[in-house]
C-alpha cells in the first residue's frame, strides 16, 4: 500500500473487495479441478476405499505384536499363531499399499494430462495480440510446473484421507489402552504437524527463489550460446561472464537461505517423535513397574508412535500443497478463461466458390486504421483495391507497416477502423479457418518445425501426395538442394535437426505456401536471403504460381517488385503512390528515396552508353537531395 | 531426494575406473573447501550414531529397568535418550549448514569454471555442440551434481555406515535373531537393486518424453502465428495430444514399477517383524535372549531397512552425478581453440590485413569451405565479398576476424598473426556484425550498448544519431527504452537489423566486418546507413558481404568467391572488363534491376 488513505473506511472496503476477488478466483480454480476430478470419480473413490482398508490392516499389526508379546512370550501362549497373524497382516498391507499407490499416482497423472491438453488447445486458439504480450516461458510453466503442483496435490488426496483415518484409529486405540500414557506420548506429535506445515510454507518460496535464480542463469547461458556470434563478434565475453557470475552468486545466496530453513525445521521434525518415545519409555516404564500396564502395551505404544510420524508430516504438507495447488489453479484458470479476441463469427459467411470460370481473390482495404498500442497508429486510412488475379508489390521504408498489413489480412489483429474484404466479404464475417486457408503467407522470419522437410512443406495439407510436395519445392527452387540433403525429403530440419542456410530456409517456406494453394498469396520479403542469381530462377517459377492468383509481394529489390502488375508505396500509414515502376520513379520523390532508385536511374541512362553498369559512387555520397 | 529423480542413460554409464577417476578429481577440486567438509562429515557421524543408540537404550530400559524393577536404570536410560536426542538435533542442524556451505561454494566455482571454459572455445565448438546441450551442461548437469554434493555423497557414506553398524549391534545383541533378520534382508536388497535398475530405465523414458513433450509444447507456442496462419490448430492439437499421451503411458509404466516395490517393502517389513516375534519369543522361552532384545530388534528393523533402500537410490544418484561430471570435465578439458598464446602481443593500432594461403574445413573429413585463399587488404581499404550462396563468403569474413582459426595458412594484421594477438586487442581492433542480428531480451538501448558496456546513454544515442536512425527509434512510444521482447519480436525485421548496426557504430574498430548486415532494410535506409557507416569508417578497413549491387559497387576492390575459392579480385570496372564470374553476376543483378 502506498500513501495514507484519506478515508479508512473506503480503504478497508477496497481491501475487502480485493480479498473477495482473490477468494472468488480461488473458487474458480478449485471449481476447475473439481470438474476435472469428477471425470475420474470411480478410480478416485476406489483409491480412497483401498486407502482406508489399508489403514485397518496397518493399525492391526502393532496390536497383534502386542498380543504376541503379552500372550505368546510373557504368558507362554500360542506364539506361532500370533506370528502367522502378523504375517497375514503383512500380506494385506503389502497388497493394499500397492493398490493405493497405483491408483493415486495414475489418477493424478491423468488429471495433469487432461488439463495440459486443455491448456495447449486453448493457447493455440488465443489471438496473436495475447501472444505478443505473453512470454513463451510463462505459458510453458502454466502447462508444466503449475500442473505439476496440481498433480502433487491430487496424488495426496487418497493418501491424506487414509492418513487421517490412521491418525484417528491410532489415537482411539492408544487412549483405550492407557489414556494417561496416550496423552503424554501423543503430546509432542501435533508439533510435527505444525512444524511440517510451517516448514512447507517457508521452504516453498525459498525453493521457488532457487528455481527462479536457476532459470535466470539458464537464460544467461542460453543467450550467450544462441547469440555467440554477436558475443564473439563484438568481443563482449566479459559482459556475459559478469552476468553469469552475478547469477551464480544469487543461486548460492538463495540456496543457502533455503538450507537455513531446512536446518531449522528438518532435524526438529525428525526428532520430535523421539520425545514421544522417551515419554513412553519413562512414564510407561514406571507404569509397567507399578503393574499398571503390560510390556506388550509399551512396545505397541512405541510402534504406534513411529507409525504416526509420516501421516502427521503428510497432513502438514498437504495443507501447504493445497495452497500451492490453489495458486497454480488460479493461474491455469486465468489462461483457460481468456476469451480469444479474434474468433469466428456465430454465423460465418461463405466465400464465393473458386471455379475456373469466375475470377476470385479480390482484396479490398477500405480506409483501414490500426495501431498495436493505442498511442501509436501504424495505419491511418489505408485504402487499396486489388482485382482478382492481380499482383501488387507493397513497398515502404523499414517499420512503415508492410508486415502489419499482412497480419491484418490474416486477421491476426482486427482493424480499429475501416474494413478488409475478400471477394466482397468482410474478413470478420468469415470463419477463421476458411479465411486463413484462402490466404497463404510466407513470413519474413521463416519458422521451420522440428520435422522432416516433407512435413514442413506439406504443413497445410499433412496428407498431401509426394508429387504435390515436390512440385511445390521445384517451383520454390528448393528441390535441388533438398535432394542433396542426407535423407532427401525425409531429412529432419529445424532447431534439433540439419541446419539450413538462410536462403534455403526461405525457399522451404515458399514451398509451404505453394502447397496451401491459396486464393491470395502473400510474400513478405520472402527472398531477402536468397542470392540474386538464384532469386532470378525462383522468380520465373513464381510467375507460374502467381498466374491467375491474387498476389501481394513485399519486397525491396527492384527485380522482385517487377513481378507485380502494380506497385503500392506505403508511407505514413497511407497509400502514398500507386502505379508502374517507371512512372513512380519519375513522379514520386519518396519512391525514389525508399528504393534508392537514383542509382538505378543512372544505371539505366548509362546503359545506353554501353558500359553495362554505371559507376555510382558519386551519386550515393549525396543521398536524398532536396527533401 | 534422488529417488526417482536420478537416472543414467546406458551410453552415459561410466565404468569403474572412469568413476573412480571422476570422483578422485572431485575430491581434488573440493580440496579448498576441506575444512567445512570435515566438519560436515563429523556431524554426519554423530547424528548417525545417535540414531542407532536409541533402540539400544530402549532395550536397556526394558531389560535392566522395567523387567528388573530397577527405577534407577530406567531413569538413566530415559535421561541418556534425552541427551542423545538433543545431540542429534544440534549436530543435525550443523550438518545441514556445513554441507550446504561446502556444496554451494563448490558449485559456484564449477559454474564459473565451466562457463569460462565454454567462452574460451571457438565457433567450431559451438557448431559441434547444439545450444540445448550446452545449456543443459550448465543447468541440469550441474544441478544433478549439486544434489550429490549437498547431501548425497555424505548420506551415502552415512547410510553405509548405518547398515554396517546396525548389523554389528544386532549381532552383539543376539546372533540368533540376526540370522532371522538375514532371511528377509536379502529380499529387500535384491528388490531394491532390481527396483533401482527398472526405475532407472523407466525414469529415463519419462525424462525423455517430458523433454519431448516440452519441446512440442514450446514449438507449438513459438510457432503459433504460423499455425494459425495456415489454420492448422486442430492438427497441432492432435500432435500435442499424441506426445502428451505417450508421456502419460510412460508415467504409468514407472508407477507400476514403484507399485510392486513399495508393496513388497511394506510386506517384508511386517513379515520380518513376525519372524522376530515368533522366533524371538521361542528363544525368550528358552532363555536364550531377553525380551528387551526382541523389542530392540523390532525397533531396529526400520533403521536397517530404510538405509538399504536409500543406499540403492543413492548409488544411482552417485552414478548419474558421476556421468554429469564426466561431461562437465569434458568441457573443462577441451583445449580452448581460440585461446591466448602465453606470449601474446597487442595488435598494432593500424595495419594491413593479410590472408596467407588459408584453407579451412568446418568438420574434419568434409570438403574445405575455403581453399588457398590469398588476399592483402590495405589499411583503410573497403572490400566487398561477393559470390553465390554457400560459396564461402561468410567463412572468409569469419576467418578474417578470427572467429575460427585457419586449418592451413594464417591471417595477420599489421604483421602480427591473429593467433598471437591478445584477445582484448583483437576484439578491439576487429568487430563483426553477423548475418543475423541477434537481439537479447531487454530494451533497444541495452541491446546497442552491448557493443561497449561502458558507453553512457548519450554515447548510445550519439551512435544511433550518426547512423541517422535515432529519430526512428525515438518515435516509438517508449523510445530507446522500448522492450524488444523475445528475440526482438516487438520490432520490424528491418528495425532489428538497425539495432545490430547501431552496435557497430558504438565501437571504434580499425577493421569492421559486415556480413549481410543490411539485407532486410529498404534500399533507401540501407544506402543512408551505409553512407553513414562509410563516413564513420573513413580511413578504416571495411569488409562487406553483400548481395546488392549498389553496395558492391562502392567498394575499392571486390573479391569474388566461388566454390570455396577466391576467383577474382579487382575494382568494379576492372572486373567488368575481365568479363569473368563477376561480370556474369553483375549481369544477373542488372537483370533484377531492369524492369
Ligand atoms: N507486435 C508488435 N507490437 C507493437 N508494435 C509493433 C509490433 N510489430 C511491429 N510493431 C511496430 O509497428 C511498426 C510497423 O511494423 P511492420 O513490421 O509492419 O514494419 P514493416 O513495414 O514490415 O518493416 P520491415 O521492412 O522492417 O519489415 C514498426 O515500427 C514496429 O516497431
Ligand atoms: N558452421 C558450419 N558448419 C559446417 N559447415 C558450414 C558451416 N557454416 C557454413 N558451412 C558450409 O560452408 C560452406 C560455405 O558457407 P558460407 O556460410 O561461407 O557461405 P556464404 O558464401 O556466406 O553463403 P550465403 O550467401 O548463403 O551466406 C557452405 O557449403 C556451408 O554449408
Ligand atoms: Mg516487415
Ligand atoms: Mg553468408
Amino acid at each position: 500500500m502506498t500513501g495514507t488513505p484519506l478515508d479508512p473506511d473506503a480503504a478497508a472496503a477496497a481491501k475487502g473487495e480485493a480479498e473477495e476477488q482473490a477468494r472468488a478466483q480461488r473458487n474458480l480454480g478449485w471449481h476447475l479441478l473439481w470438474k476435472t476430478l469428477l471425470e475420474q470419480k470411480r478410480a478416485l473413490i476406489l483409491g480412497v476405499a483401498i486407502g482406508v482398508t489399508w489403514t485397518a490392516a496397518k493399525v492391526a499389526v502393532p496390536q497383534l505384536t502386542k498380543h504376541a508379546i503379552d500372550r505368546g512370550i510373557e504368558q507362554n501362549g500360542p506364539l506361532l499363531a500370533w506370528s502367522v497373524f502378523i504375517a497375514i497382516a503383512g500380506v494385506a498391507t503389502g497388497l493394499l499399499t500397492a493398490g493405493r499407490r497405483y491408483l493415486a499416482f495414475r489418477e493424478s497423472r491423468w488429471t495433469e494430462t487432461l488439463l495440459r491438453e486443455r491448456i495447449y488447445a486453448h493457447i493455440q486458439r488465443l489471438h496473436v495480440a495475447y501472444h505478443d504480450k505473453s512470454q513463451t516461458g510463462q505459458l510453458m510453466s502454466r502447462a508444466s510446473s503449475d500442473l505439476q503442483q496440481v498433480q502433487q496435490f491430487v496424488v495426496m488426496i487418497p493418501i491424506t484421507l487414509s492418513n487421517v483415518a490412521q491418525l484417528v484409529a491410532v489415537t482411539v486405540i492408544l487412549s483405550l489402552t492407557d489414556w494417561r500414557l496416550a496423552i503424554v506420548a501423543l503430546a509432542p506429535l501435533p508439533f510435527i504437524n505444525v512444524a511440517s506445515r510451517r516448514f512447507s510454507s517457508r521452504i516453498h518460496p525459498a525453493v521457488l527463489a532457487v528455481q527462479n535464480e536457476q532459470a535466470q542463469l539458464a537464460s544467461v547461458v542460453e543467450e550467450s550460446v544462441s547469440g555467440v556470434r554477436v558475443v564473439k563478434g563484438l568481443g563482449t565475453e566479459q559482459v556475459q561472464f559478469d552476468k553469469l557470475r552475478k547469477e551464480a552468486d544469487d543461486i548460492q545466496r538463495v540456496s543457502l537461505k533455503a538450507a537455513g530453513i531446512r536446518s531449522r525445521f528438518l532435524p526438529a521434525i525428525d526428532l520430535l517423535p523421539s520425545l514421544g518415545l522417551i515419554a513412553v519409555l519413562g512414564y510407561g516404564g514406571h507404569r509397567v513397574i507399578n503393574g499398571d500396564m503390560s510390556i506388550g502395551d509399551l512396545v505397541a505404544f512405541n510402534v504406534y508412535l513411529t507409525m504416526l510420524v509420516w501421516p502427521l508430516r503428510n497432513i502438514g504438507m498437504m495443507v501447504a500443497l493445497g495452497q500451492r495447488a490453489a495458486a497454480a489453479l488460479v493461474r491455469v484458470h486465468e489462461v483457460l478463461s481468456t476469451e480469444p479476441a479474434v474468433k469466428s463469427p456465430e454465423k460465418p459467411r461463405q466465400l464465393p466458390p473458386r471455379t475456373s470460370a469466375t475470377q476470385t481473390g479480390a482484396v479490398r482495404f477500405e480506409s483501414v486504421h490500426f495501431g498495436y498500442d493505442v498511442d501509436r497508429e501504424i495505419l491511418r486510412g489505408f485504402d487499396l483495391a486489388i482485382a482478382p488475379g492481380e499482383s501488387v508489390a507493397l513497398v515502404g521504408a523499414t517499420g512503415s507497416g508492410k508486415s502489419t498489413i499482412v497480419r491484418l489480412l490474416l486477421r491476426f489483429y482486427d482493424v480499429t477502423n475501416g474494413r478488409i474484404t475478400i471477394d466482397g466479404v468482410d474478413v470478420r464475417r468469415l470463419d477463421l479457418g476458411e479465411l486463413r486457408r484462402n490466404v497463404g503467407v510466407v513470413f519474413e522470419d521463416t519458422f521451420l518445425f522440428n520435422d522432416s522437410v516433407r512435413n514442413n512443406i506439406a504443413f497445410s495439407k499433412p496428407d498431401a501426395e509426394q508429387s504435390i510436395v515436390e512440385r511445390a519445392a521445384r517451383l520454390a527452387g528448393a528441390h535441388d538442394f533438398i535432394n542433396q540433403l542426407p535423407d532427401g525429403y525425409d531429412t529432419q530440419i529445424g532447431e534439433r535437426g540439419y541446419s539450413l542456410s538462410g536462403g534455403q530456409r526461405q525457399r522451404v517456406a515458399i514451398a509451404r505456401a505453394i502447397v496451401a494453394d491459396p486464393r491470395v498469396l502473400v510474400l513478405d520479403d520472402a527472398t531477402s536471403a536468397v542470392d540474386p542469381s538464384k532469386e532470378h530462377e525462383i522468380r520465373d517459377a513464381m510467375r507460374t504460381v502467381m498466374s491467375g492468383r491474387t498476389t501481394i509481394v513485399v519486397a525491396h529489390r527492384p527485380g522482385t517488385i517487377a513481378l507485380a502488375d502494380r506497385i503500392v508505396l506505403l508511407d505514413g500509414g497511407v497509400v502514398a503512390a500507386v502505379g508502374q515502376h517507371r512512372d513512380l520513379i519519375e513522379s514520386s520523390e519518396r519512391y525514389r528515396e525508399v528504393l534508392a532508385a537514383w542509382a538505378v536511374r543512372d544505371a539505366e541512362s548509362d546503359a545506353a552508353d554501353g558500359s553495362g553498369i554505371a559507376e555510382t559512387r558519386g551519386s550515393i555520397a549525396a543521398p536524398t537531395g532536396g527533401d | 531426494m534422488f529417488g526417482m529423480g536420478a537416472g543414467v542413460a546406458p551410453e552415459d554409464q561410466l565404468d569403474r575406473s572412469q568413476t573412480r577417476r571422476v570422483l578422485r578429481r572431485v575430491l581434488r577440486m573440493a580440496y579448498p573447501f576441506r575444512k567445512t567438509a570435515y566438519v560436515s562429515l563429523g556431524c554426519v557421524v554423530v547424528t548417525t550414531a545417535a540414531t542407532l543408540a536409541a533402540p539400544i537404550l530402549v532395550r536397556h530400559g526394558i531389560d535392566a529397568g522395567i523387567r528388573a524393577n530397577d527405577v534407577y536404570e530406567l531413569n538413566l536410560s530415559v535421561g541418556l535418550y534425552l541427551v542423545i536426542t538433543a545431540l542429534a538435533y544440534g549436530f543435525g542442524r550443523l550438518q545441514y549448514v556445513f554441507l550446504n556451505r561446502t556444496g554451494e561454494a563448490f558449485l559456484r566455482e564449477l559454474r564459473l569454471k565451466v562457463f569460462a571454459a565454454m567462452q574460451s572455445q571457438s565457433m567450431a565448438f559451438y557448431d559441434r555442440n547444439k545450444a540445448g546441450v550446452l545449456v543443459a551442461r550448465m543447468t541440469a548437469d550441474i544441478e544433478t551434481m549439486g544434489e550429490l554434493i549437498q547431501w548425497g555423497l555424505l548420506q551415502f557414506l552415512a547410510s553405509g555406515f548405518l547398515v554396517v553398524l546396525a548389523f554389528a549391534v544386532l549381532f552383539t545383541l543376539s546372533w540368533e535373531l540376526t540370522l532371522v533378520v538375514l532371511i528377509v534382508f536379502p529380499v529387500i536388497v535384491i528388490a531394491s537393486v532390481k527396483f533401482q535398475r527398472d526405475s532407472n530405465v523407466a525414469y529415463l523414458s519419462v525424462r525423455e518424453r517430458v523433454g519431448q513433450n516440452l519441446g512440442t509444447l514450446q514449438e507449438g507456442i513459438a510457432a503459433v502465428r504460423v499455425i494459425q496462419a495456415y489454420a492448422q490448430e486442430d492438427h497441432q492439437i492432435k500432435r500435442f495430444q499424441r506426445s502428451n499421451r505417450s508421456l502419460f503411458d510412460s508415467h504409468v509404466r514407472s508407477i507400476r514399477i514403484s507399485t510392486w516395490y513399495f508393496g513388497l517393502v511394506e510386506f517384508s517389513g511386517v513379515v520380518a517383524a513376525s519372524l522376530v516375534v515368533g522366533i524371538g519369543g521361542w528363544l525368550v522361552h528358552r532363555d536364550a535372549v531377553s525380551l528387551g532384545t526382541v523389542v530392540a530388534f523390532i525397533l531396529l528393523l526400520s533403521s536397517l531397512f530404510d538405509p538399504v533402500q536409500q543406499l540403492s537410490q543413492l548409488y544411482n544418484g552417485v552414478q548419474s552425478a558421476a556421468a554429469a561430471l564426466h561431461k562437465l570435465f569434458g568441457i573443462l578439458d577441451s583445449e580452448p581453440e581460440i585461446g591466448e598464446a602465453p606470449d601474446a602481443v597487442d595488435l598494432p593500432r593500424r595495419g594491413v590485413l593479410e590472408v596467407n594461403g588459408v584453407t579451412f574445413t568446418y568438420q574434419a573429413g568434409t570438403h574445405p569451405a575455403l581453399k588457398q585463399a590469398e588476399i592483402v587488404v590495405r589499411d583503410g581499404e573497403r572490400i566487398a565479398l561477393v559470390g553465390p550462396t554457400g560459396a564461402g563468403k561468410s567463412t572468409l569474413a569469419k576467418l578474417m576476424a578470427r572467429l575460427y582459426d585457419p586449418s592451413i595458412g594464417s591471417v595477420s594484421y599489421g604483421g602480427t598473426d591473429l593467433r598471437r594477438a591478445t584477445l582484448a586487442s583483437l576484439r578491439e581492433r576487429i568487430v563483426v556484425v553477423p548475418q543475423e542480428g541477434f537481439l537479447f531480451n531487454g530494451t533497444i538501448r541495452e541491446n546497442v550498448r552491448l557493443a561497449r558496456i561502458t558507453a553512457s546513454d548519450e554515447e548510445v544515442e550519439a551512435a544511433l544519431a550518426r547512423l541517422g536512425i535515432l529519430d526512428h527509434f525515438e518515435r516509438l512510444p517508449d523510445g530507446l527504452d522500448t522492450e524488444v521482447r523475445e528475440r526482438g519480436s516487438r520490432l520490424s525485421a528491418g528495425e532489428r537489423q538497425l539495432v545490430a548496426l547501431g552496435r557497430a557504430a558504438l565501437v571504434d574498430p580499425a577493421v569492421l566486418v559486415l556480413d549481410e548486415a543490411t539485407s532486410n532494410l529498404d534500399p533507401g535506409t540501407e544506402a543512408e546507413v551505409e553512407a553513414a557507416l562509410e563516413r564513420l569508417m573513413q580511413g578504416r578497413t571495411t569488409i562487406v558481404v553483400a548481395h546488392r549491387l549498389t553496395t558492391v559497387q562502392r567498394a575499392d576492390r571486390i573479391v569474388v568467391v566461388d566454390k570455396a575459392q577466391i576467383v577474382e579480385v579487382g575494382s568494379h570496372a576492372e572486373l567488368l572488363e575481365r568479363n569473368g564470374k563477376y561480370a556474369a553476376l553483375a549481369r544477373a543483378w542488372e537483370k533484377s534491376h531492369a524492369l
